[in-house]
C-alpha cells in the first residue's frame, strides 16, 4: 500500500526530473547556433516499482541525463560524400585557371594574341605567303615574326602552367600541418571519451570529434573504423593509419624530384592521397595529372612543330644559296633535344630572314618548293599523327570535357553533401519551435506536479489536524 | 517528421547561385561572346580552333593569290610584247627574203631585226620587283646573254628549269613561272632567240642566201607559235587563280557564318533565361522574407 509520504517523495523526483529536461531545453536553445553541437533529449526513467504485499506500486520517474539524438552512419556518409565534393570542387577550381590560359578565340579572321591555334596557322600561313614571292624580305620576316608569336604563346602558356603546379604544390604541403593539428586533436578527444564514456555516446565530447572529422574529411580522404570503449581509428582510403586510439601518427611532407611528396610513417602516400578525395586529392590530382597531360601535350606539340620545321628547313637552300649543316644548322627554332620541356624553351633560333630556306635543295634562290613543303606541314600528321592544329583543336577539347565532366561530378557530389546535410540537420539540429514546444511541455508538468504536492500538503494537514478543532493548513 | 531547422540557409545557397547564373548570362550578352571558357562547351571548343586554321588559311590565299597575280600579268603583257615584236621581225624578215631589195636595204633590216633582238632580250630579262620572271628558280641573275664574238650570235640562258606553284588551301597546285629556256629557246627547234640571231647573221652582209634566209624566217614564225603556247600557261594560271579566289572567298564567308554561329551568344535564349532566374531570385528572397520574420517562430507565441 502506498504512503502519502511516498507520493511526497514521487511528486519531488517529478519536479527535479522535470527542472532537469528543462535545463536540458535551455541548453539546446543556448548552442542553437553552435557549429557541430548536436540537439539533446531528456532520458525520461520510470523508476523501479516497489512491491508491497505483492501489489507493485509505482516510484515516479527519474532523468538518466540528456542523450544526443545522431546517427552515425549518416554522419559518416556525410563525411565521405565532404571528401569527394572538396576533392572536385578543389580541382575544378584548378582546372578553371588552367583553362583560361587557352579561352575560345571569338575572333573571326584575325589573330589574337595568345592564342596558340591562331598562331599555329598564322605561323604556317606564313609559309604560304612565301610561296607567292619567295625572295620577299617582308615575306621572310613575316615567318620570323610569325614563328616567334608561336613560340612566345607556347613557351608562355607552358611557364604559367608550371607556376600554377608550383602554387598548387604550396597549397597542397600546407594541408599537412591542419591534418596533423586535427588528428591528434582527435586522439586526445578519443582518450577522454574512452575514459569518461565507454559505453554509450559521449555527448558534446562526441560533438567535437564529429567536428575534428567533417574538418578532416575537407582536407583528405579518410575512413572511420570504430573500435572497442567507444573509441575511433582513422586511416587515410589508402590504409595508412593516422589515429588509433589516443594516438595519432603525423603526416610529413617533403620534396620528392622537385614536387612535395608526402608520407605517413615513411610510407610514400602521394597517389593514394591524390586519389584519396579532400582538398589534398583535389590540389594532387590537378598538380600531378591535369597539368602535366596539358603540359605534355604542349611539350609534344612545340617538339613536333619545331623539329619537323628545323629538319625542313635544313633540307633547303637559303636566299644565300646555303644549305643547313651540322656545323652551321638552319634552324628555325631553337632545335630541342627531347620532348619533355620543349613547350616552355620553345624560341625562335634564327635572326636572318635570308636564312629562311624556300627553295629546295640544289634549286635557285627563286624556288619555292621547299616554302610549299613547310607550308604543307599544316596538313601533315607531324604531331602524334595528326595535324598540328587537329592536335591543338583536340588538347582544347579534351581539357574542356575534363572541366566540364568534373563540374558536373561536383555540382552532383555538392547536390549529395546537401542533400545528406539537410537528413542530418533535419535529426540533429535545434529546432527553436520543437524547444518551445518541449519547453512548454515540460514547464506544464512542472506545474502539474507542484499542484500534485499542494495537494499532497492539504492531505496531510487533514491527517495531522484529526479529531483537533484547531486547523493546521 | 522533422525537417531541417535551418533550410533558410540553403535557400541563400540558392540565391547564389542564381546570382552567379546571372552574373555569366549578363557576361555573355554583353559580350555577345556564348561561350567563354572550353568546359561550357568542349566540342565547340575544339571545333572553333579547326573553323579558325581554315577561315586563317583562306584569308592567308587571298592576300597571296594578290601578290602573284601581279606578276602573272607581268608575265602576260611581256609575252605580249614578244609576240608584237616577233611579228614585226617576220614581216621584215619576208620583205627582204622576196628578192627585190638592194644590199644597204637588206642591212637596214638587219639592223632592225638585230634591235628586235635586244628588245626580246631586254623583255627576256625582265623583273618583277626585283625578280627575273623568266629565269626560273635563278631568280636573282639575269637570265639571257648574247655572245656575238661569233656569227652567228649565240643567246644562252643563265637559269634553270625550276618551276614554282602556288598551293591553294585544299591542295591544288597553280603553277607561277615557265622558265625562259621554254619560251626563247624552246626545245631546239622553237628557239626564238636562234631564229633572231641566225635572221640578223643572214642579213648583215647585204647579200642574201635566200634558202636560208627563208628557212630561218619559217623557223622564227615556228618559234612565234611556240611562244604564244606559252603564253597559255600564263594565261591558264591566271584564269585558275581567279577562279580559285573566288571559291576561297565564298568558302571563307561560310566558314566565318558557321564560326559566327558556333560562337557567339543566342541573344533571345539568353534573355529569355535572364529574365526566368531573375523571376526565380525574386521568389526565392520573397520566400526568405516571409520564413525568416520573427513572428514565424514559435517562441514569440509563448507568453
Amino acid at each position: 500500500m502506498g504512503t502519502i509520504s511516498s507520493a511526497f517523495s514521487i511528486t519531488a523526483g517529478a519536479l527535479d526530473a522535470d527542472q532537469e529536461a528543462l535545463n536540458i531545453v535551455a541548453n539546446n536553445v543556448a548552442n542553437a547556433n553552435t557549429p557541430g553541437y548536436t540537439r539533446e533529449v531528456p532520458n525520461w526513467q520510470e523508476n523501479p516499482p516497489v512491491l508491497i504485499n505483492g501489489i507493485a506500486n509505482g516510484d515516479g520517474v527519474a532523468q538518466t541525463g540528456p542523450t544526443s539524438v545522431r546517427d552515425r552512419v549518416l554522419t559518416e556518409r556525410l563525411d565521405q560524400q565532404q571528401q569527394l565534393a572538396s576533392a572536385s570542387g578543389t580541382r575544378l577550381t584548378a582546372l578553371n585557371t588552367l583553362q583560361a590560359l587557352f579561352t575560345p578565340d571569338s575572333g573571326s579572321s584575325s589573330s589574337t594574341a595568345g592564342d596558340i591555334g591562331s598562331d599555329l596557322t598564322g605561323f604556317f600561313n606564313s609559309f604560304s605567303s612565301l610561296e607567292a614571292n619567295p625572295t620577299d624580305n617582308a615575306l621572310r620576316q613575316q615567318v620570323l615574326s610569325s614563328a616567334s608569336t608561336l613560340a612566345s604563346d607556347v613557351s608562355n602558356a607552358a611557364s604559367s602552367l608550371n607556376s600554377q603546379r608550383t602554387a598548387l604544390d604550396e597549397e597542397a604541403s600546407g594541408v599537412t600541418s591542419q591534418v596533423n593539428a586535427l588528428t591528434s586533436a582527435i586522439a586526445q578527444v578519443n582518450r577522454q571519451i574512452t575514459t569518461i564514456s565507454p559505453n554509450a555516446d559521449a555527448g558534446t565530447l562526441e560533438d567535437e570529434r564529429q567536428q575534428d572529422l567533417s574538418r578532416l574529411s575537407q582536407l583528405i580522404g579518410i575512413n572511420q573504423i570504430t573500435t572497442e570503449n567507444n573509441g575511433l581509428s582513422i586511416a587515410t582510403t589508402g590504409g595508412q593509419l593516422l589515429v588509433s586510439g589516443s594516438s595519432s601518427f603525423q603526416m610529413t611532407s617533403g620534396p620528392v624530384d622537385g614536387i612535395t611528396h608526402f608520407f605517413v610513417g615513411t610510407v610514400d602516400a602521394t597517389s593514394q592521397l591524390a586519389a584519396g578525395g579532400g582538398q589534398l586529392g583535389g590540389y594532387l590530382t590537378a598538380r600531378d595529372q591535369d597539368i602535366p597531360s596539358v603540359l605534355s601535350s604542349l611539350d609534344q606539340l612545340a617538339y613536333n612543330v619545331s623539329t619537323s620545321v628545323n629538319a625542313l628547313n635544313n633540307a633547303g637552300t637559303d636566299l644565300d644559296g646555303n644549305t643547313g649543316t651540322t656545323a652551321d644548322p638552319l634552324n628555325i627554332f631553337n632545335q630541342p633535344t627531347t620532348a619533355a620541356g620543349s613547350a616552355a624553351n620553345m624560341s625562335v633560333a634564327m635572326t636572318d630572314p635570308n636564312r629562311v630556306a624556300a627553295a629546295a635543295l640544289g634549286k635557285g634562290t627563286g624556288d619555292n618548293s621547299n616554302a610549299t613543303a613547310m607550308a604543307d606541314l599544316a596538313n601533315q600528321g607531324i604531331v602524334d599523327g595528326q595535324t598540328p592544329t587537329d592536335f591543338y583543336s583536340s588538347l582544347v577539347s579534351d581539357l574542356g570535357s575534363t572541366v566540364s565532366e568534373v563540374e558536373t561530378e561536383n555540382t552532383a557530389q555538392n547536390a549529395s553533401v546537401t542533400q545528406l546535410q539537410t537528413q542530418n540537420n533535419a535529426l540533429s539540429e535545434v529546432s527553436l519551435d520543437d524547444e518551445a514546444s518541449s519547453m512548454t511541455t515540460f514547464e506544464r508538468s512542472y506545474q502539474a506536479a507542484s499542484q500534485v504536492f499542494t495537494m499532497l500538503n492539504t492531505v496531510i494537514g487533514s491527517a495531522i489536524n484529526l479529531g483537533e478543532s484547531t486547523a493546521v493548513t | 517528421m522533422r525537417v531541417d531547422p535551418s533550410y533558410i540557409a540553403n535557400l541563400a545557397g540558392s540565391i547564389d547561385q542564381s546570382q552567379a547564373t546571372e552574373q555569366q548570362l549578363s557576361s555573355e550578352l554583353s559580350s555577345g561572346v556564348g561561350i567563354t571558357s572550353l568546359g561550357q562547351n568542349p566540342v565547340a571548343s575544339g571545333q572553333n580552333v579547326l573553323l579558325l586554321n581554315q577561315i586563317q588559311q583562306d584569308d592567308s590565299f587571298t592576300q597571296s593569290s594578290n601578290l602573284v597575280t601581279g606578276q602573272l600579268q607581268v608575265a602576260d603583257s611581256t609575252l605580249g610584247s614578244v609576240v608584237t615584236q616577233l611579228t614585226s621581225a617576220l614581216s621584215l624578215a619576208t620583205s627582204a627574203n622576196n628578192g627585190t631589195m638592194n644590199s644597204s636595204d637588206v642591212q637596214s633590216i638587219g639592223s632592225q631585226i638585230s634591235g628586235i633582238l635586244d628588245e626580246v632580250t631586254s623583255l627576256a630579262n625582265t623583273a618583277y620587283q626585283g625578280q627575273y620572271i623568266f629565269a626560273g628558280g635563278k631568280t636573282s641573275t639575269s637570265p639571257f646573254t648574247t655572245t656575238t664574238s661569233g656569227s652567228p650570235s649565240v643567246t644562252t640562258y643563265n637559269g634553270d628549269e625550276d618551276v614554282d606553284y602556288l598551293e591553294t588551301p585544299n591542295g591544288q597546285k597553280i603553277q607561277l613561272n615557265v622558265p625562259g629556256s621554254r619560251i626563247f629557246l624552246g626545245d631546239g627547234a622553237n628557239s626564238v632567240f636562234g631564229a633572231l640571231n641566225s635572221l640578223v647573221g643572214d642579213y648583215s652582209t647585204g647579200t642574201v642566201d635566200t634558202d636560208k634566209a627563208v628557212s630561218d624566217t619559217e623557223a622564227l614564225n615556228t618559234a612565234l607559235n611556240y611562244v604564244s603556247q606559252q603564253r597559255v600557261t600564263i594565261d591558264n594560271s591566271m584564269t585558275q587563280l581567279t577562279a580559285a579566289s573566288e571559291s576561297v572567298t565564298d568558302n571563307q564567308t561560310q566558314l566565318t557564318t558557321a564560326q559566327t554561329d558556333l560562337m557567339q551568344a543566342d541573344i533571345p535564349s539568353i534573355s529569355t533565361q535572364l529574365s526566368l532566374t531573375e523571376t526565380q531570385q525574386t521568389a526565392l528572397e520573397d520566400v526568405i522574407a516571409q520564413l525568416d520574420s520573427t513572428s514565424n517562430n514559435l517562441f514569440s507565441k509563448l507568453q
